[in-house]
């Protein structure tokens, strides 16, 4: 939830107005998200956590000896305006406190409330009247006894998730508001010791060292390739969509199958829910089509078969050289294959309530083209090129809501198959100045 | 004294989004002319703890719902903008109403994407705190209409007036093309305008 | 009979001289910038800030990333009208200032005025980074 900036009045390059308000709103809702927090969070703590606490670390020790035994029943109000009986074991219990004897009742060990009284009876049936047991009295109430310690682990999971949660996100949005209060946005941009720790979780990618706003090409360098230095990640999708139809179709025809079945056995029972079945009827057109989706988009991904692209050098820098290798797999002919270097630009706008991504190539080069391809089953198609950066191109950039990004990018025109195109990004480093380090890794050949 | 001299030879897109998002521009009626936001306010506030702002995408009821904001804070009053982005936003909605002090002023922007019945709770909610939504929708949902945004070429060439200079690169055709091409939804209309630009800015 | 007084507050100007006349710059190259207050009228400042900072433009959301801040709340430190103050800094490798067809980065110097009254005055100025050339529209989306 972002306020927009809507008091500012801007006039060609001045802009003047107060900032004031605009955390206000803000500041209120964090607020808001903070107590409920605490108050969750303190009925919990004082309501279980505490009382535990006490029980483990305060309550001394005794022996006591069983007198006798019983159930405690409780009744509770149900919505509809019935009642509902739960039935709770409880001993009867004599034990020596404080140079007293007490009699008094107690709970067996964390005995949980049960609508079944018979199964109540057959828990209280494991102690027997005159036995001997182990318990803890409270030594400002010796009449308060358990006969059990140790900690509810579940129940303090719950005490610090849930509220844990609503204080840590208000808490936090609270104290940006605050930081923010008045203060204008290049100050809050400038950040603080606090922006690591209050900043919530940011779109902001890495960071390449020592170049601001250029992304860090650790995933790059760190993947070695077979024949090249390194081997470039594919930017495509293709691979977590085909997952995520293959996931969708099993989970979809998993549930139809189990209403099928019910179905099915209906029918061969002699009923017939009219109402089901036209209910199935089109759950199975859905289960059908996400089939075939699936079954297409495997048969293409093992058709075409995969492209992984190798590059002799990371990051790269402008006017370099760097050698490139394509091996594209699958089976059967390839009419074309291109190799493109492409410069481009992508741009991210929050749409009223949709969020809208624009992406636009503004410069492409053809590195290298080969045609009539045949790839036999189990081999791969290896071709080499050279590619250079421009000497006055742009270094790759990416800030939260805009990017420019270097790409090699093949493509290509099966025989029997849709024509893919499938991205490698690349990272490309601002040109060296006299007195910048070089940082680029891999040795980049002289342009000739 | 110092001369301001003239920066480096460019030329901001007028159409920019830094120019053209929602509080950049005043919001304006159909036909272009200015909207009289002090009334609309006013009425605002009388007519019930939830008032909507109908209209479909892109005709500016974001911009109003913002300039409605701008007015309560201008009278002091305390306010808070809640966008709804999914059907999960209403558990968002439902606490910037709980969490909010008397008379807050709370914009709620995207208001068409909250469960059916959700505005029965928005209205109860804001009712036993004392506050007042202003909710934007592009469906009618049985609440006060404030107010129908409805885009007309009349209206984006207005807008286009409040925007920077663009040097003559854009015409009154390119604007009607523009909005028919988009079937009146001014934002995608200016960001369409924003290409013609480039495009005649010598870049193309 | 005299005119009733504007009770709309002045508009200050800020005068600023870069050391670059044309303001070009390369990438790790000192920049000094000199300004001068004019307009400020009888409101008084309360604290000035000095930003050198990038922002995207285009079709996106607006990004910005401040490279320098300075905020002087001294008063002896204040600048007053028509006295030449200055600040200084080293730009950074990146990023370059980009004339992108979606996306666009630009530098820029600001100058920010906060008055008793709650209101703030910005002054913005833009300088260039580095010598890329403009994008342009691919050909096959030219009109």
């Amino acid at each position: 939830m972002r306020l927009p900036q809507f008091f500012g009045k801007k006039r060609g390059h001045r802009r003047t107005g107060s900032q004031a308000w605009a955390s206000l709103g803000d500041a209120a809702f964090h607020a808001a998200l903070l107590a409920a927090g605490l108050a969750f969070g303190g009925l919990l703590v004082s309501g279980v956590a505490v009382p535990e606490w006490r029980i483990n670390h305060h309550f001394a020790a005794t022996t006591c000896t069983i007198l006798g035994k019983g159930l405690v029943r409780r009744v509770a109000t149900e919505p509809g305006g019935g009642s509902a009986t739960a039935w709770q074991p409880c001993l009867r219990v004599r034990y020596e406190a404080a140079g007293t004897t007490v009699d008094a009742w107690s709970n067996p060990a964390r005995s949980t409330l049960t609508g079944d009284r018979a199964e109540a009876l057959k828990r209280l049936s494991a102690w027997s009247i005159g036995g001997r047991v182990a318990g803890w009295y409270d030594p400002a109430d010796v009449g308060t006894v358990v006969l059990e310690r140790g900690y509810n682990w579940p129940m303090w999971l719950l005490a610090l998730v849930l509220p844990g949660a609503l204080i840590a996100l208000g808490g936090s949005g609270l104290l940006r508001s605050l930081r923010r209060w008045g203060r204008s946005e290049e100050r809050c941009a400038a950040g603080s010791r606090l922006a690591g720790i209050l900043a919530p979780l940011s779109d902001m990618p890495r960071q390449a060292h020592g170049h601001p706003s250029v992304p860090a090409c650790d995933d790059f360098v760190n993947s070695p390739g077979t024949v090249l230095a390194y081997r470039l990640p594919i930017e495509s999708q293709e691979s977590w969509s085909l997952l995520g139809f293959g996931l969708f179709a099993a989970l979809w025809n998993s549930v139809l199958a189990v209403l099928a079945v019910g179905a099915g056995f209906d029918l061969l029972g002699g009923r017939i829910d009219w109402l089901l079945i036209a209910l199935l009827v089109p759950f199975v057109v859905v289960g059908i089509a996400g089939i075939v989706v699936f079954a297409r988009g495997l048969l293409l991904a093992t058709a075409v078969g995969t492209t992984q692209v190798e590059i002799s050098g990371q990051p790269l820098l402008p006017g370099g050289t760097y050698e490139v290798l394509v091996a594209q797999g699958g089976a059967g002919g390839i009419a074309r294959l291109d190799l493109d270097l492409e410069l481009t630009e992508q741009a991210t706008f929050r749409q009223g309530t949709d969020t809208r991504t624009e992406r636009l190539a503004v410069w492409r080069q053809r590195v290298r083209s080969w045609r009539d391809l045949t790839v036999a089953p189990g081999t791969r198609f290896e071709g080499r090129a050279t590619v250079t950066i421009p000497a006055t191109g742009m270094h790759s950039f990416a800030s939260e809501h805009n990017a420019v990004g270097w790409s090699l990018v093949v493509r290509g025109v099966p025989d029997r198959w849709p024509p893919f195109a499938r991205a490698f990004p690349l990272v490309v480093l601002p040109a060296p100045t006299v007195t910048a380090p070089v940082e680029a890794r891999g040795e980049p050949q002289a342009t000739t | 004294m110092l001369g301001d001299a003239p920066g480096p030879g460019r030329v901001s897109n007028p159409f920019a989004t830094r120019f053209t998002r929602p509080g950049a521009i005043p919001p304006l009626d159909d036909e272009g002319g200015p909207l009289d936001v002090a009334s609309l306010f006013e009425r605002a506030m009388s007519a019930g703890p939830v008032v909507v702002i109908e209209g479909a995408h892109g005709t500016g009821k974001t911009t109003l719902l913002v300039a409605l904001l701008a007015r309560a804070a201008a009278n002091r009053r305390r306010m808070a903008f809640v966008r709804a982005a999914s059907v999960a936003d209403a558990w968002t909605v439902a606490a910037a109403i709980g969490g909010a002090s008397r008379d807050t002023v709370i914009g709620l922007d995207g208001g068409e994407r909250l469960p059916v019945g959700a505005f029965t709770l928005v209205r109860v909610l804001a009712r036993l705190r004392g506050v007042v939504v202003l909710a934007t929708t592009h469906r009618p949902v049985g609440l006060p209409v404030l107010a129908r945004c409805r885009s007309t070429p009349r209206l984006l060439a207005a807008v286009v007036g409040h925007l920077p200079t663009h040097g003559g690169r854009i015409d009154g055709s390119d604007i009607n093309e523009a909005f028919g091409r988009h079937g009146g939804d001014l934002r995608e209309a200016l960001f369409d305008l924003y290409d013609r630009f480039e495009r005649r800015d010598g870049r193309g | 009979m005299t005119a009733a007084p504007d009770p709309r507050p002045l508009a200050p100007h800020v005068f600023v001289q870069f050391c670059h006349g044309e303001r070009e710059y390369e990438p790790l190259d000192a920049l000094t910038v000199r300004y001068e207050l004019q307009g400020l009228g009888d409101e008084e400042l309360q604290a000035v800030e000095h930003s050198v900072l990038w922002y995207t433009e285009g079709k996106g959301e607006e990004d910005m990333g401040v490279h320098f801040f300075e905020r002087i709340v001294d008063r002896d430190r204040l600048p007053a009208a028509a006295v030449t103050r200055s600040f200084a800094t080293d730009l950074p490798s990146s990023p370059l200032s980009y004339e992108g067809v979606i996306v666009k980065i630009r530098w820029c110097v600001r100058v920010r005025l906060f008055f008793t009254g709650g209101r703030d005055f910005v002054s913005e100025h833009v300088f260039t980074l580095g010598r890329l050339p403009p994008a342009r529209m691919p050909v096959s989306e030219a009109s």
